[in-house]
């Protein structure tokens, strides 16, 4: 009775987990399948679909994306631009307004495709893809550049790291207006913005910055990773505000002092932070899903004969830590904290640093789990070894346990204490105990939150099929690897590696002692084939993981089964004495 | 409830999650009677959030192939 209860209760279970856990993953876990490939002539029809954001980013619909191509083209062939040539990025800044408007990131692509292009980041107003920087003055009783200001460049020119570029208009009534940029070798553009009075009056002008941008290719802000508005303020790295609730109230302001402020998706950013000069940051909604964060200073009073300069800094790029830690070094107060690592950011970042390390050596991600996996099973491989040497002692007093099962075998309560008194006379104990298990629990947190967030680990392949750890598995088995036009509902997409998860979970429990109650031990039995579902869209990489490791595991109880031989002879007696209890019960069960 | 019993019910909450769902699918691995998550819930009950929490955490960490066993009531 009890064992049938036990059943059914698991099959229940499983069938909950296995249909919420697709619901549940979809929210978690959202799969990268990149919307950017499939443009349809006239995809109209899908405009009117909703927004589903994804991991990397970027439009979702095809109308969008094909309009995008578009615009992009009209808006960047009108000419009247100034060219950005740098490592990082490169694009144009926009003589109309001085805005920069055009950059996309020359060491990304759009898709694990080779020959697909760069990630853009920023996209022209007017355009689907919208984001752009701009540099501005509010000014009293005088004219001030505003957005269809055209902008005087000198012939010719061009920002790279190597040359500035100063943009310069004057308003008719004495002032004159400048920016200077200057862009180094990564994702950090740097403005100054000076206004000269040569008026015969003194004028007021407040400096600004902000950035704009809308919300249509955003990507999925998940429970542990956040995209949308950010920003640091007081120091303390703000991941809390998100698109909707700048919507709701409109306009979303921070009483402490701005050290930055912008935009983040999982791997791309773009902020604003003010050097040397204290400065207030707001988000705003500006409708029609575009959003605007500023950056701006205090009014200042400039006398007739002088000048008031000051500079921002602006990022706009990939979140690669190191970048960001150098940006950090050099003075944008916790920048390397705008990557969302949430509260294990201790463990996190050492698995990051050691899976960048092993990466640097091997040059290949997937060897470098592999190598990961190696070196965590190392550091628990005397756990197993102590544990083996408890199971040998075991043995010797195997007959005093029968003894005790068997007076004790209609008092489950009473038989476990006994034995556990025996365990203690003996001074043997055949179990490892939770400690182990929660050791290794935080490996995997941190390598799946690795590989969700770094963007280092973005389209890097392993092997053969595996062209992005990151991603999940490509290869479907039930639309015959892609032969069958259909994606399979995801929780039937199980992959290759998937797979492989399951068989070597099942050899590795394979070789684990039976379970006491058979119940019991036909759920555990079923465990790997369910696991294998529940995992198939988590990212490969983390099935390399635990592919790696159920492998190990195997590895290590052979070579331990080897040392101690009497326990394999014990195993397998005790396995064919299962096996002929069970078939013993099986009659009597029909019958009861 | 009582606001002030928050954390307590916090923690059994976690407890008992643990016995539900990753305990359930793990081979026995307790090496002490009562096991762990038990222990820790026993051990808020009787002696609070912080106490009793703090009892749980020492429990775990004696919890290895290297620590105790057998018989360990919440004192």
């Amino acid at each position: 009775m009890e064992n049938q209860r036990n059943i059914i209760l698991a099959v229940l279970m499983t069938a909950l987990v296995l249909f919420g856990w697709d619901a549940a993953v979809g929210y978690f876990y959202p799969q990268s399948k990149t919307p950017t490939q499939v443009v349809e002539s006239g995809g109209a029809k899908n405009a009117a679909g909703p927004l589903k954001p994804t991991r990397e980013g970027g439009l979702t619909n095809a109308a969008d994306v094909q309009l995008e191509q578009q615009d992009l083209k009209t808006a960047l062939a009108s000419g009247g631009r100034v060219p950005i040539a740098a490592d990082g990025v490169s694009g144009s800044i926009n003589l109309r307004g001085a805005i920069v408007d055009d950059l996309v990131l020359n060491g990304h692509r759009e898709t694990v495709n080779k020959d697909s292009g760069p990630v853009r980041l920023y996209s022209p107003a007017g355009t689907p893809a919208q984001q752009f920087a701009q540099f501005g003055w509010v000014g009293q009783g005088f004219a001030t550049p505003n957005a269809t200001t055209v902008w005087s460049a000198p012939e010719g020119a061009k920002l790279t790291p190597q040359s500035p570029l100063t943009l310069t208009w004057q308003n008719g009534s004495g002032q004159t207006f400048a920016i200077t940029f200057t862009i180094d070798e990564d994702y950090l553009i740097t403005a100054t913005q000076r206004v000269m009075n040569r008026g015969a009056a003194p004028v007021t002008v407040q400096p600004f910055g902000l950035i704009n941008r809308t919300d249509r290719t955003a990507s999925l802000d998940t429970w542990n990773v956040h995209s949308g508005p950010i920003g640091a303020f007081d120091g303390s790295v703000s991941f809390g505000t998100d698109y909707s609730d700048v919507v709701e109230s409109g306009v979303v302001n921070s009483a402490e002092r701005t050290n930055w402020i912008g935009f983040t998706d999982v791997y791309w950013m773009s902020t604003l932070a003010p050097v040397d000069a204290a400065a207030s940051g707001t988000f705003r909604s500006l409708g029609n899903s575009l959003f605007r964060s500023d950056l701006v200073y205090d009014e200042a009073v400039v006398q007739p004969g002088q000048q008031l300069a000051l500079t921002t800094k602006l990022f706009a790029g990939a979140k690669e830590n190191a970048v960001l830690e150098r940006y950090e070094a050099e003075g944008i107060t916790n920048f390397g904290l705008a990557i969302d690592w949430g509260w294990f950011r201790w463990f996190e970042k050492p698995i990051f640093w050691l899976l960048l390390s092993l990466f640097e050596l091997v040059g290949n991600f997937g060897v470098a789990i592999i190598l990961l996996t190696v070196i965590v099973r190392g550091i628990m491989f005397p756990v197993a070894q102590r544990q083996f040497a408890s199971m040998a002692a075991m043995r010797a007093i195997q007959p005093k346990m029968k003894a005790l099962q068997e007076r004790y075998k209609d008092d489950k309560q009473t038989q476990q204490q006994k034995i556990m008194e025996l365990y203690k006379q003996e001074k043997v104990n055949p179990l490892a105990g939770c400690l182990p298990v929660f050791l290794q629990i935080p490996v995997f947190f941190a390598l799946y939150k690795v590989l969700i967030l770094a963007i280092e680990m973005r389209h890097q392949p392993f092997v053969l099929w595996i062209k992005d750890l990151s991603a999940p598995d490509p290869l479907m088995i039930l639309n015959l690897f892609g032969l069958l036009p259909f994606d399979p509902p995801s929780f039937l997409g199980i992959g290759i590696l998937a797979v492989l998860l399951g068989i070597t979970m099942y050899l590795q429990f394979k070789l684990n002692p039976a379970q006491v109650d058979p119940a019991q031990q036909q759920i555990f039995m079923l465990m790997p084939w369910f696991m294998m579902f529940v995992m198939a869209p988590f990212a490969a990489g983390l099935l390399l993981y635990w592919i790696t490791s159920n492998i190990l595991t195997i590895g290590q109880q052979k070579f331990l089964y080897s040392r101690h031989p009497q326990l394999k002879a014990q195993a397998e007696k005790e396995a064919a004495d299962k096996q002929r209890g069970a078939e013993r019960d099986k009659p009597a069960k029909r019958g009861a | 409830m009582r606001v002030g019993e928050l954390p307590k019910r916090m923690l059994v909450l976690v407890a008992r999650a643990w016995q539900l769902g990753p305990s359930l699918l793990m081979p026995p691995t307790c090496r002490y009677q009562p096991s762990c998550s038990q222990y820790a819930i026993e051990a808020v009950e009787k002696h609070g959030a912080i106490k009793g929490g703090w009892l749980a955490i020492k429990r775990i960490m004696r919890c290895h192939p290297w620590g105790g066993h057998g018989p360990d009531p919440v004192p």
